[in-house]
C-alpha cells in the first residue's frame, strides 16, 4: 500500500538548479511513485496536495522551509527513499567544499609548493582572469585561461606581453588542451603519439584526437588557443607560437590546425608560417573555401577528414543496418548539439550535399534559424544564448531535454541528430541521461548520434554507445558520419521505404 | 580576560582577515549596508551567498551572476571562500565581516537599473512570440512551460486557472483602474512553484517590470501594493525581499534587459537576457511579461 513521507528542513534555501536535480534524483529512487522538493508556501502545498504527496507534517511547513514530499509503494521503500533523500540533501551545497587548509590560495604559494610547474590553469570570473594570467606570466608560467568574458583588446594585449616573455597564453575561453598526455579541462584520455593539434575549437580538438586514438594512433600535444585567436584583433599570436612549438618538437611528425575560418589576413599569416615548416600539416578551417595552401599542407573540410589526413588513411566506418529503420514522418533533420564545432561540421556535411540548412550559429551558406524556420536545423545548445546562467550541456545534459522533447513532438522532424561528448569535465553519464529522456517514446523520429570519446575516458565510450543503442539510438562512428546518416535517412527515398514498411 | 587582551585579540583577528573587494553594489544592497546591523549567512551556493539581516536579504556573488538591486558583486570565487550557512555577519557602510573575511565596499560603484527605453517602438505580437518560444525552449519544470506548453502536471493544473484569474483582473484594471486588487488574483500566485524564488513570484516580478516600463503607473501601484502586503506571509522571506524590491521599481539587470528588449521589438534579445537568470526564474519572469503584455500591450 502506498505511503506518503514528508520531511521539513526549516529555513533552508537551495539553488533552483540544485532543487531541480535533487527532485529528479529523489523521484527516480527505487519504489518512489511521485516526489517533490519545494518551498513550504501555501501555494506550493496546493501543488503537493494535488499531486497526492502532502502529509500532515508537510502541512506544518512555513514559507521559508523546504518540504521534501514523496509517495512510495510501501513503508520500507518510503523509509529507504527518505534516508537516501536526506543523504542527498546533506551533501555539501558547494561543489568541492570544503577547501583544504593546505590548498594554496595564491599562484605564488602554488609555485612555492610546486617549483617545477610551468603552466597555470586560470578559471576565475572573466573580470579577473587577465590579472591572474599576468600573475602567472610574472612567475614564468604559461597560462591556460579557461575563463571567458574577457574583452578582446585585453586578450590581444595579454598575448603580446606573454610572447615578449617567451610564454604562451592559451585562451581566454580555452576549454580543451592535452599537454604531454595530460588532459586539461574538457579533454579526453588519448594515447601519446606523433600527431600534434592546434585548435581554436574545444570540441574540434576532442573529436579529432578521439578519432585518432580510436584508429590506434596518438597525440603529442593538443594546444588550445581560445576561440578568438584567429581574429584580426589578436592576429593568431597563440596559434603561431603553438605551431613554432610543435614544429620544434621532435615527437611531433604531423600537425593539425582546427578552427573556424580566420580573417583573410590572419589566414595568410598562419599559412605562411605553415609553409616554412618541413612537417606536413592538415588545415581544418571548418567552413572555409579556397585556402591558398602551401605545398606541405592539405585542407580538410570536416573534423573526420582532418583525422583521416593526419592518419594518412581513411577511417573505417562500421556498417549500420538500415533495413528496419522506419522514417515515415516528415523529412527534416533536427540537430541538437552540445559541441559547437560538431554543430558546424554537421552544417558543412549538409551544405556539401547541396541541402539547405539553418542554424543558430550558421556557417557561410547556412541560414540563420528563427521561429518560422522549417527544414533541416542544427542547434548549438552550448551557444551563449543557451548557457548564460546555466550549465553547459556537456556538463548538464538536461539542458537538451526540452528541445529534444519538442523535436520528438514535431511531426515535421523525421530524424534527430545528437552528439554525446565524453571525457574529463563532461557529465558522468550523458548517454544514460539521454536514454532516460528517450525511454517510453513511441514510434517517431529516428535518433542518430555520435559519441566523442575513448574507452579510456572516465565514461568508457563503448559503455556509453551500448546505453544509446539499447535506447534505440543509431550510433555512428563520427559526428560527420552521423550527419551523413541523418541526411540519408531523411531523404525522400528513405521516407518512402519507411512508409512502405508500415 | 582583560579589556587590553580583548583589544589585542580583536586587532590580531583584524590583521589576519582576508579582504575581498566588492566591485559593484546594487542600490538597495548599498542602502542596507549604510543602515548596518548584524545578520547571518542564510545560504551558500556555488557562485553566490545570501546574508539575512532581519527580514532583508542581500546577495554577494561573482560577476557572472549579474547586477541586481540587492546584489554585491565580489571579486572572488565564492565557492573558494569556505563560507557556511549560519555564520554570523556584521554589516557596516564600508564592509561586511563574516568570520575571517572582510568584504570591502570602499571602492565599489553603485548599480542602479537603467531607465527604460523610450519611446516604445512596437510591441506587436511579441508577447505571443515569446509564449511560443517558452513552449518549446523553457525548462519543463518552469511555470512558463506549465503555462504555454501542452502538458498536464500538478503545477500546470494549479497555475493555469490562477494566471487566467490574474489576466482577467489585469484586464479589468486596464478599463477601470479605480477598482481594488481582487485578493485572489494576485495572492494566489505568490509563493507558487519551484525554485529559490518560487515561479509565481518571478512571474509577478516580470509583470511589475513590464507595467513600470510601459508607464501603466496606476495598475503598477495597485499590483505593487497587493504584492507588498501579501508577500511576507505567502512566500519565503528571501523571495519576499525580491518581490518588495520589484514592487518599488527595482529589478535586476537581466530582467531589465529582457523588458527593454521587448520594448524595442527584439524578442531574441529578451529571451537571451531571461536565460541569464537562474534555472527557471528568467523564463518565469518572461511568462509574467508575456501575459501582462497581452493585456496592456494592445
Amino acid at each position: 500500500m502506498s505511503v506518503i513521507v514528508n520531511e521539513i528542513r526549516r529555513a533552508t534555501y537551495l539553488d533552483s538548479i540544485v532543487l531541480m536535480r535533487l527532485s529528479r534524483q529523489i523521484a527516480a529512487l527505487p519504489g518512489v511513485e511521485e516526489a517533490g522538493l519545494i518551498t513550504g508556501t501555501a501555494a506550493n502545498k496546493d501543488i503537493l496536495r494535488d499531486a497526492g504527496i502532502l502529509g500532515p507534517e508537510g502541512e506544518t511547513a512555513a514559507p521559508g522551509d523546504l518540504i521534501l514530499a514523496l509517495r512510495a509503494i510501501d513503508a520500507a521503500a518510503g523509509a529507504a527513499a527518505l534516508a537516501e533523500a536526506k543523504r542527498l540533501l546533506d551533501r555539501p551545497a558547494v561543489p568541492g567544499a570544503p577547501v583544504s587548509a593546505d590548498s594554496p590560495r595564491t599562484l605564488r604559494a602554488a609555485v612555492r609548493d610546486m617549483p617545477d610547474a610551468n603552466l597555470a590553469l586560470i578559471s576565475v570570473p572573466g573580470d579577473f582572469a587577465v590579472a591572474e594570467a599576468r600573475k602567472a606570466l610574472d612567475l614564468g608560467l604559461h597560462a591556460m585561461v579557461f575563463s571567458d568574458n574577457v574583452p578582446i583588446a585585453e586578450e590581444a594585449a595579454l598575448k603580446r606581453e606573454a610572447r615578449a616573455r617567451g610564454l604562451m597564453v592559451m585562451g581566454p575561453d580555452c576549454g580543451t588542451a592535452i599537454i604531454a598526455g595530460l588532459p586539461l579541462a574538457f579533454a579526453n584520455v588519448v594515447p601519446r603519439g606523433d600527431i600534434g593539434i592546434v585548435g581554436a575549437s574545444g570540441t574540434g580538438i576532442q573529436e579529432i584526437s578521439c578519432l585518432i586514438a580510436r584508429a590506434g594512433r596518438g597525440v603529442s600535444h593538443a594546444i588550445g588557443t581560445g576561440g578568438r585567436d584567429l581574429k584580426a584583433e589578436v592576429g593568431a599570436i597563440t596559434t603561431l607560437m603553438a605551431i613554432d612549438a610543435l614544429d620544434a618538437d621532435a615527437a611531433t611528425a604531423h600537425v593539425v590546425l582546427v578552427s573556424k575560418p580566420p580573417a583573410a589576413a590572419v589566414a595568410r599569416l598562419v599559412l605562411d608560417r605553415v609553409g616554412r615548416s618541413a612537417k606536413p600539416f592538415t588545415i581544418c578551417f571548418i567552413g572555409a573555401a579556397d585556402l591558398p595552401l602551401p605545398a606541405n599542407a592539405r585542407a580538410a573540410p570536416t573534423l573526420k577528414a582532418a583525422a583521416e589526413l593526419a592518419l594518412g588513411r581513411p577511417l573505417a566506418t562500421r556498417p549500420l543496418d538500415l533495413t528496419s529503420v522506419q522514417t515515415a514522418r516528415g523529412g527534416s533533420v533536427r540537430g541538437l548539439f552540445a559541441g559547437g564545432t560538431l554543430c558546424t561540421e554537421a552544417q558543412i556535411v549538409f551544405i556539401a550535399a547541396g541541402l539547405p540548412v539553418a542554424s543558430n550559429v550558421p556557417v557561410p551558406g547556412a541560414a540563420t534559424v528563427n521561429g518560422a524556420t522549417v527544414g533541416h536545423v542544427m542547434i548549438d545548445l552550448g551557444d551563449d544564448a543557451f548557457t548564460r546562467g546555466r550549465p553547459h550541456p556537456m556538463i548538464e545534459p538536461a539542458v537538451r531535454d526540452a528541445p529534444l522533447a519538442a523535436a520528438l513532438a514535431d511531426p515535421g522532424v523525421g530524424v534527430i541528430l545528437l552528439d554525446v561528448v565524453l571525457g574529463y569535465g563532461a557529465h558522468p553519464d550523458p548517454a544514460g541521461h539521454l536514454a532516460q529522456a528517450l525511454a517510453g517514446r513511441r514510434d517517431g523520429a529516428v535518433i542518430v548520434a555520435s559519441v566523442t570519446g575513448t574507452d579510456a575516458d572516465p565514461q568508457p565510450r563503448s559503455e556509453q554507445v551500448a546505453k544509446l543503442e539499447q535506447a534505440g539510438v543509431m550510433v555512428a562512428d563520427s559526428n560527420a558520419d552521423a550527419a551523413a546518416l541523418a541526411m540519408a535517412l531523411a531523404s525522400p527515398a528513405a521516407r518512402q521505404r519507411g512508409a512502405a514498411a508500415q | 580576560m582583560t579589556l587590553a587582551s580583548d583589544a589585542i585579540d580583536t586587532a590580531s583577528i583584524a590583521l589576519r582577515r582576508r579582504v575581498v573587494p566588492i566591485v559593484r553594489a546594487g542600490v538597495l544592497a548599498r542602502e542596507m549596508c549604510r543602515r548596518g546591523g548584524r545578520g547571518d549567512v542564510a545560504a551558500v551556493f556555488a557562485r553566490s551567498l545570501y546574508v539575512r539581516i532581519g527580514d532583508e536579504f542581500l546577495c554577494i556573488g561573482e560577476p557572472g551572476i549579474g547586477n541586481g538591486p540587492l546584489t554585491l558583486i565580489a571579486s572572488a570565487r565564492i565557492s573558494g571562500l569556505g563560507l557556511r550557512r549560519g555564520q554570523a555577519a556584521s554589516i557596516a557602510e564600508q564592509c561586511i565581516v563574516i568570520g575571517d573575511l572582510r568584504f570591502d565596499l570602499d571602492r565599489c560603484e553603485t548599480w542602479r537599473r537603467p531607465r527604460w527605453p523610450g519611446p516604445i517602438v512596437r510591441l506587436g505580437d511579441i508577447g505571443a512570440a515569446i509564449a511560443r518560444r517558452a513552449a518549446t525552449q523553457s525548462p519543463p519544470d518552469s511555470l512558463a512551460y506549465a503555462l504555454f506548453a501542452a502538458n498536464d502536471t500538478p503545477l500546470a493544473r494549479i497555475a493555469r486557472p490562477r494566471v487566467a484569474c490574474f489576466a482577467a483582473w489585469l484586464s479589468e484594471q486596464r478599463h477601470d483602474s479605480s477598482c481594488p486588487a481582487q485578493a485572489n488574483a494576485v495572492t494566489s500566485l505568490i509563493g507558487l512553484g519551484p525554485g529559490l524564488t518560487p515561479s509565481g513570484d518571478d512571474f509577478l516580478m516580470g509583470a511589475l517590470a513590464l507595467l513600470d516600463a510601459v508607464g501603466q503607473t496606476k495598475i503598477h501601484a495597485i499590483l505593487a501594493q497587493a504584492v507588498t502586503d501579501a508577500a511576507p506571509t505567502l512566500t519565503s522571506p528571501l523571495s519576499a525581499c525580491f518581490l518588495r524590491a520589484a514592487a518599488a521599481g527595482h529589478v535586476g539587470e537581466s530582467l531589465h534587459d529582457a523588458v527593454a528588449s521587448i520594448l524595442v521589438g527584439n524578442g531574441d534579445a529578451a529571451v537571451a537576457a531571461a536565460r541569464r537568470v537562474g534555472h527557471t526564474s528568467g523564463w518565469d519572469m518572461l511568462a509574467g511579461v508575456a501575459v501582462t503584455l497581452r493585456i496592456v500591450g494592445s
